[in-house]
Formats: C-alpha cells, structure tokens, sequence
C-alpha cells in the first residue's frame, strides 16, 4: 500500500510533540486499558508525526476474535514509557476491565437485564474481544429488549423483514419483476384463460421501459439508486483503508463492503429527502465491524441485518445533521456547533476567546466532521469503539456525550491551541493527535454543564 | 481571512480545491503541500486545510489551499468556504466523462458564492490512466476557452502538473495584485479605500518575510 503515514504529516507549521501538551492534565489520568501507545514508536525524531500507522497492524486479521485479545496485550508491552510511569495502574485498570468483562457477563445472561447497570458499565468501556460489545450495543439501542427470552423472536422478526426489505428495494426493476413474476405465472396457470389479450412480459408495462424518461418511471428511479450506489461504492472503497477487515482486494473485504453498500442504500431508499451523504459509510462502519466480530456466529452471520436496524436507531437523533435543508433550523448542524461554542464557553472562555476571535477557527472548520460522523474520523479504530461505548451509555443521549467530548478535545489542547495561530490550530484540530482516552472520556464527564436542562432546551 | 499573520510571507492567498466526489482533490492537495499520494484516502467531509509556501516572481507566497467535500450536501457548509478565496482549482476526472459535464455546476457555484475576480484553473485529473480515458484533453482545452479559464491535465500520483497548476494561478493572482497595487498607487490621491474585495483580502495579508518559510 502507497498509504503508510500520508494522513497526518505537518509541515512543521503546527505539531510539536505529538504526546500530551496537558501535562498537568495527564497526571490525573490513569492508563487506559486498550491504549495503543505504540505510535509514539513511529516518531521521527524531530517531532513529525508518521500517521495512523497504528492501524496498520492493529487491526491486520480483525474478525478472528481470539486473536484480538493477543494483540492487545501485546500493545500492553509496547507502552510508551512516559506514560507507563505506574505499572500498578495498569494492572488495576486490567483487574477493573475484567470485573467489568465479568460483570456483562453475568448480567447478559439474565433473564431480565438491568438496562442501567449495563450503560454504567459500558461507559467505562466494554472489554474487546470477547463478544460482549455487540450485545451491550444491541441493549443500548434497545434493539433488544431486556427480556432475554424475547431476543430470539426478536431477531427472526428483524431479520426477516430486513431480508423483504432488500428484496422489495434493491433488486433491479427487471430482476424485481422477474421475481414477482416467476410468482405470478404460477399464479396465473392455475387460473387459465382468465385474462385474454396480450401475454404480460415480466410485468414492465409500456411506460416503464429502460428507456422511458418518466418520473415516476421504475427505470428512472433505478438509475439514480445506481448513482448513489457508485457514490457509497467509492465511499466504502475509502473506508477506514488501513484495515483489512474494510478495505483491499480480499473476497472478506468485498463480503463486508456488499454488506454495508446494501444497508447504506436500503437507508437511501428509505429516507429519500436525505437519501445517501457522504460520512454515512463511516458511521455504519463500528456498528458492522462490531456486530461482523460478534463471537456468537449465528449474530455474525446476520450482522447485515442487525447493523441496518441499529445504525437507523443511532441516526434517528443526529440524522438532521446530514439533511442541508435544516442547516439553519434548531435541529440543523449549525445550530449543534453553536451549542457546541456555548459549551466551551462556559468552560473555558479563554480559549473559547482564543478560537473564536483571536484566531478565528470556527466550529464549522473543525467540528462539522467530528459531530456529523460521531467522532469516527478522529481517532484509531479501537479509540472509536471505545468512545461510542460511552456515547452511547450516556444517560442523556449520544448527542450529550458527543458535545462534552468534542469540547474536552479542545480543552485536552489548549496549551497548544493558545500559542497556535489560525493555520496551526485548523490544522491540529483537523488531525487530532493521538491522546489518551481515558483522561479524554474523564475530562468530557466532568465538564461543567447542566446536561439535563441543556439537552431539554435544545 | 482576518486572521493573524505571521510574517513569514509577502503574500498569503487562499486557493479552494472543488470538483465532483472521488476525483482526485484531497490527492493533488497532499501531492502540493506533502509530496504524498495517498491511493486510498479518506473521503473529505466539510473541509480540509493546508498550506504552502513558495516563491512566486520573487515573492513569498503562502498559499493556503482548502479542499472541500465533493458531495452536494457539504456545498452549503462550504460556501463560507469561498470567502475571502482569490483562487479556485476546479478539478475534474479525465476517466468519468460525468465529472466533467459537471464543470458547469462547479462554475455557477464560484460564480454564486466567489469574488467575481476569483482566479480559475480547471485541471483534468488522473491523466496516468490513459487507458480508461473518457474526456479528451482537446474537450478540455476548448471549454477552458470558451468559460476562460486556464487549463491542464495533472496526475496527482504521478506528480505531473501539480506544481505547475498551482505556480499558473499564484502567478497569475500575483499580477492582478501587482497591477492592481500600481493604478492605486496611481489613483492615491482620489481613494484611500480600495473598492474590490479581493484586494482587501491579499492587501491585508501582506507581511515582512523576517523568518524562513515554514512548509515543504
């Protein structure tokens, strides 16, 4: 691959050491379990960052779960040393991780689940690698109930009409036709001489020929789905590249990709005033790769069907986000980012000041992309899962936790933020150095704001 | 523009990138300021920035080059974008025939939401994949006629005419600034305010070059 550390090489304009420039921040901050420290490793020596190479071996064979586990602790080893300055915190955090592993556990095998003891755990973060994530995110949605016994019926249900869905809205007008009529003929034969006149030929009537024009044309709306399919193909072609469970020529990654092309426009069809918007691919991408890796193979299997329910339940709150229309309306994106202001204002107005009028980096600049894609643009793959276990377990709703991150990613710098100009800080914001997230989640919970009556008067 | 200068240029002037999706922008925006390609890079949504110093006719310029999403939802966002650009790259695929009937539409957009002085430069893309060709480089030659624009084919992974793309309208910027700067000077005693945009915002951008420059 040609891509080994393209994305983040400043030109010496911004970055300076890409470690923590909140040093007295990160005293308080314990190491986090999952921590990949190893980019430090990839440091030229003069302070130029290589890149999310991380990923590259990272996440190299995903989907074999038993190995995740492996490869985790094999980050363990490779911490970087400044932060590795109390082992005894590791080991606690690797005690408290498995406490946690063990109390999902015995919680999932409940017959009635305790909805909010599995979001105060899962904000500390579930476990990797055993499975647990996907039905902690499953519960967090509400895609399943908290009967257990009702989960099987459940799921058949889901996934059947998931299986019509596709059938009814992704097939082409001919092949859907086809179908129907292979239906129909057998139908029909039963009931002979029933209709005289010509024989219908695979159902496409007079109007509705490829080369008909009509709007209401079946052909007319086909080719425009084939438009947005080209879009979605180039999208997932662009998705999370460095991993081979996405991307790559792999019969495995096509698997994926089909399976993600179907749900993203099945949700097209489904929703035609916002339709297919780039980003969509990147926020589906978690919920596919967590549901995919799912150690209960019959969940696996079916991940296609169970990532489309779930990602239509993420977006039903942020969705207005991605719909132009609405930009300028309180439900639109502009309207998030002043919020998201608002916030950094009653937190730090210095560096609210600072941004805002001094330097002039606007929100739109820098956090349009991390508040439309839910953060899942910013950070390493196993740093994004890690972050959506707590966006969604927080009490008051994804958006909550969205706005107190972003705002605690720009309290994490503001050191740097505040000796930067324009271009420096546009530039760190746009490629957001590797922290730790732990002490990021930490500092998002214990920002100053009144989340219920803000989360109401919004 | 408002924004600090830090006096390591005679010049700062912002250049949007914009084109259809997948044509190549975020490519031929790294290719300038990083000497990198990037043959699956990320789909840019809103925007991106970055920047790049060089030496036009003697001059430092610092361009400062924003590269915008593709799709038609991020235009809205993006139109703040265009304040204060002097300078656009209109970027199409010389292997999607499509990408290049939608220069118009790229077109309308500057006009709807540019300076009318913007300078452009249209650049068929991909020009490396010879094979899959489907916009002959004569059909962009004539429509750059026709719309004035300057015009070249680039290939952004084999680094031809990056360099030269963005040298032709830094340069070309420079000398509508000069020109302009002169038949003020001219006009001193009638004005003391200029009348075009675009000049405010290359006038006020204007340093002394104290330090080294600070990019590749």
């Amino acid at each position: 691959m040609l891509k080994k550390g393209k994305l983040k090489l400043p030109d010496g304009l911004g970055i300076l050491v890409p470690g923590f420039d909140h040093k007295e921040e990160e005293n308080g901050g314990s190491e986090p379990i999952f921590e990949s420290g190893e980019e430090l490793e990839i440091m030229e020596p003069n302070g130029v960052e290589l890149g999310r190479k991380e990923n590259e071996y990272e996440f190299d064979d995903l989907g074999v779960n038993d190995r995740v586990g492996d490869k985790v602790d094999a980050f363990r080893t490779r911490k970087r040393p400044d932060k590795d300055r109390s082992g005894q915190v590791s080991v606690m955090d690797v005690i408290a991780a498995d406490e946690r592993r063990s109390d999902l556990e015995y919680e999932f095998s409940q017959k009635e689940i305790n909805l909010e003891k599995v979001k105060r755990i899962a904000s500390m973060g579930v476990p990797d690698g055993v499975g647990l994530r996907a039905t902690a995110w499953k519960l967090l949605l509400c895609y399943l109930s908290p009967s257990r016994n009702a989960w099987e019926k459940e799921l058949t249900e889901n996934r059947q009409k998931y299986a019509k869905l596709k059938e009814e809205l992704l097939l082409s007008p001919s092949a859907y036709t086809r179908v129907r009529a292979d239906a129909m003929i057998s139908a029909e034969l039963s009931r002979e001489g029933d209709v005289a006149g010509p024989l219908k030929r695979q159902g496409i009537s007079h109007g509705d020929h490829p080369l008909s024009v009509g709007k209401a044309s079946a052909w007319d709306h086909y080719f425009k789905h084939t438009e947005i399919a080209e879009q979605i193909d180039r999208d997932l072609q662009r998705t999370h590249p460095d991993m081979k469970f996405f991307s790559g020529k792999s019969s495995f990654s096509k698997k994926n990709r089909e399976a993600m092309r179907n749900i993203l426009l099945l949700f097209a069809k489904l929703n035609p005033a916002i339709c297919y918007v780039q980003g969509m691919n990147e926020v589906l991408a978690p919920i596919f790769y967590v549901f995919s890796t799912d150690t209960d193979e019959q969940n696996a299997l079916n991940a296609e069907a169970d990532s489309f329910s779930c990602f239509v339940r993420l977006l039903s709150d942020s969705v207005d986000h991605f719909c132009q229309q609405l930009d300028n309306s309180p439900v639109g994106i502009l309207s998030t980012l002043s919020r998201l202001a608002k916030l950094l204002k009653e937190n730090d107005e210095e560096l609210w000041k600072h941004l805002e009028f001094t330097t002039q980096v606007k929100p739109q600049f820098y956090a349009f992309r991390w508040i439309t894609l839910l953060l899942s643009q910013e950070f390493n793959f196993q740093s994004i899962l890690r972050i959506w276990d707590s966006l969604l377990s927080n009490p008051f709703g994804v958006q909550d936790m969205l706005l107190r991150i972003c705002c605690a990613m720009l309290l994490c710098m503001k050191s740097r933020l505040l000796s930067g100009d324009f271009a420096a800080n546009l530039r760190l914001l746009q490629h957001y150095p590797d922290i730790n997230i732990e002490h990021l989640l930490r500092v998002a919970q214990d920002l100053n704001a009144d989340t219920s009556s803000y989360s109401l008067s919004m | 523009m408002g924004h600090r200068v830090d006096h390591e240029y005679d010049y700062l002037f912002k250049i949007v990138l914009i084109g259809d999706s997948g044509v190549g922008k975020s490519n031929i925006l790294s290719m300038f300021t990083r000497n990198e390609f990037c043959l699956e890079s990320k789909s840019t949504i809103g925007v991106e920035f970055a920047t790049r110093t060089l030496q036009v006719d003697g001059k430092t310029v610092k361009a400062q080059i924003w590269d915008t999403a593709g799709q038609e939802r991020y235009r809205a966002i993006t139109s703040a974008y265009y304040r204060g650009a002097v300078g656009a790259l209109l970027v199409y695929d010389i292997t999607k025939r499509q990408t290049f009937d939608n220069v118009q539409r790229w077109l309308r957009e500057l006009r709807d939401h540019a300076d009318s002085n913007i300078v452009i430069m249209m650049a068929g893309n991909k020009s490396d994949l010879k094979h899959l060709r489907a916009v002959q480089e004569e059909d962009g030659h004539a429509l750059a006629e026709k719309e004035g624009l300057s015009f070249l084919e680039t290939s952004a992974l084999e680094g031809t005419n990056i360099e030269k793309a963005f040298q032709t309208i830094l340069t070309e910027i420079y000398h509508i600034i000069s020109k302009k700067a002169l038949a003020a000077q001219e006009a001193a005693a009638t004005s003391t305010v200029p009348g075009q945009g675009t000049t405010i915002n290359v006038a006020d951008a204007s340093g002394n070059t104290s330090k080294g420059c600070c990019s590749t």
